[in-house]
């Protein structure tokens, strides 16, 4: 067969569906360097290449590229640019703020349960004060409806609790101050304490006191620093020779 | 259908020479280059072919060692990169589905002619430039369903035309005349590349 009796067959052939006897019959011009049917399967070859484009689309597998490279020994080296910096920094940011946030909800709880425990600890203090059956009890202004009120009770080894009521809470930059006022003597303080909005307070100062020597607990309004004698007149007092 | 990335591919960017000639250095940035720029044609064409994306991955990565490894005997002046690389391609997947199928012996030969980067070589304009990609659109346009179908068996399945009359039921001439009236079609809108 001549080239030209073979033109119809080159892009079987580059196809690969060029059946015998045809192909060998082409085979054979490439085999004897046949510049024509040569560069003719050549150029089929490209133009089948074409039909390529029949194939549905298909999105890559995202871990195909790497191994692909890696398949000839390419390992993509990593790259840090701005935007990997800025990224980078942005996200140890947030990080930063959210470890602080921890820190500081961490320290808040810390403190509540360090009060909470504080709490039951003065509880604890105060029921054993109450059920001790050494315990006194005193009453200030008892009849009065609207003063302030105090009832006193006193522990020879464990100290003096007040309870106190319609005691409004005390102004800005001041605060009650409780005094154990020994008989003849002069007022020792005895503890700082704050009231609650309804007028409560209760206050426990701790230590032996020897109740016989005592003639009164008394509370005064005083500076937020406390005083070491009052600087003003009683606002409770609770005589203890009356009992 | 894949027209707009095989185009893409084979316009942008640097021309395939450059591409081929820093393969041939060795340089690992041109395989890169190289996957970037024919990796989803080459993986649409085998998924296509085996129907299997695990496979499809393997054969992807074996077109790529392949073109790698023979990177040396392509004309890296004159070659036309991207249908060297579809030609491997499609073939390591024809060649595999012969293999579940049965038909490796058959044809086999010719497949792996079709695979010589030599004869890629000597082609002074790649054959798909953007200008072309509306005589492709016409030519494949103009395939009739069953010269479509029968384009189809050969280049994605690998069918031989007397494959393809038994499968269809068909006589083997009317196979044939569907064959080649559809790459007359294809060789009318392609024309003429630059010349050997």
């Amino acid at each position: 067969m001549n080239c030209s009796e073979l033109a119809g067959d080159y892009e079987l052939y580059a196809l690969g569906v060029l059946e015998e006897p045809d192909r060998g019959e082409l085979r054979e011009h490439l085999s004897r360097n046949c510049q024509v049917c040569t560069a003719e399967v050549r150029r089929a070859a490209v133009r089948v290449s074409a039909l390529s484009s029949l194939a549905p689309e298909a999105e890559l597998p995202k871990d195909l590229r790497k191994r692909v490279l890696a398949s000839v020994g390419i390992h993509p080296q990593f790259r840090w640019n701005w935007m990997q910096t800025w990224a980078t920094i942005a996200a140890c940011a947030v990080l930063g703020m959210f470890w602080v946030e921890h820190l500081r909800r961490e320290r808040i709880r810390e403190v509540a349960l360090q009060d909470a425990m504080q709490q039951v600890k003065q509880s604890e203090e105060v029921l054993a004060l109450l059920n001790s059956p050494e315990t006194i009890v005193r009453v200030s202004s008892e009849g009065a409806a609207q003063p302030p009120q105090g009832k006193v009770f006193l522990n020879p080894k464990r100290g003096v609790l007040l309870l106190a009521s319609n005691l409004p809470p005390a102004p800005a930059g001041k605060i009650y101050e409780m005094w154990v006022i020994p008989a003849g003597g002069a007022p020792i303080p005895a503890g700082l304490f704050q009231t609650e909005t309804n007028g409560t307070g209760v206050h426990l100062q701790k230590g032996p006191i020897d109740v016989a020597s005592t003639g009164a607990i008394a509370v005064t309004l005083e500076a937020a620093g406390g005083a070491p004698q009052p600087t003003s007149q009683p606002i409770i007092v609770t005589p203890l020779k009356n009992g | 259908m894949t027209l707009v990335p095989l185009l893409l591919a084979l316009e942008f960017g640097e021309a395939d020479p450059d591409l081929a000639e820093r393969l041939k250095r060795r340089e690992p940035q041109a395989m890169a280059d190289l996957y970037d720029r024919y990796g989803r044609l080459a993986y649409s064409v085998i998924l296509r072919i085996v129907r299997d994306s695990e496979m499809a991955e393997d054969l992807v990565q074996e077109t790529f060692i392949r073109i790698w490894s023979r990177s040396q005997a392509f004309d890296s002046k004159k070659g036309a990169l991207g249908p060297w690389l579809l030609a491997v391609a499609r073939n390591r997947a024809i060649d595999y589905l012969r293999s579940v199928d049965g038909r490796m012996a058959r044809s086999s030969y010719e497949l792996v002619e079709m695979e010589n980067p030599a004869l890629f070589a000597n082609l002074e304009s790649q054959v798909i430039a953007s200008d072309q990609a509306s005589r492709i659109r016409e030519a494949l346009s103009k395939l009739n369903a069953s010269q479509r179908n029968v384009i189809e068996l050969a280049y994605f399945e690998g069918l031989s035309q007397t494959e393809m009359a038994e499968k269809l039921g068909q006589p083997l001439g009317t196979i044939k005349t569907w064959v080649r009236t559809a790459l007359k079609n294809l060789r009318d809108q392609l024309g003429v590349v630059a010349s050997a």
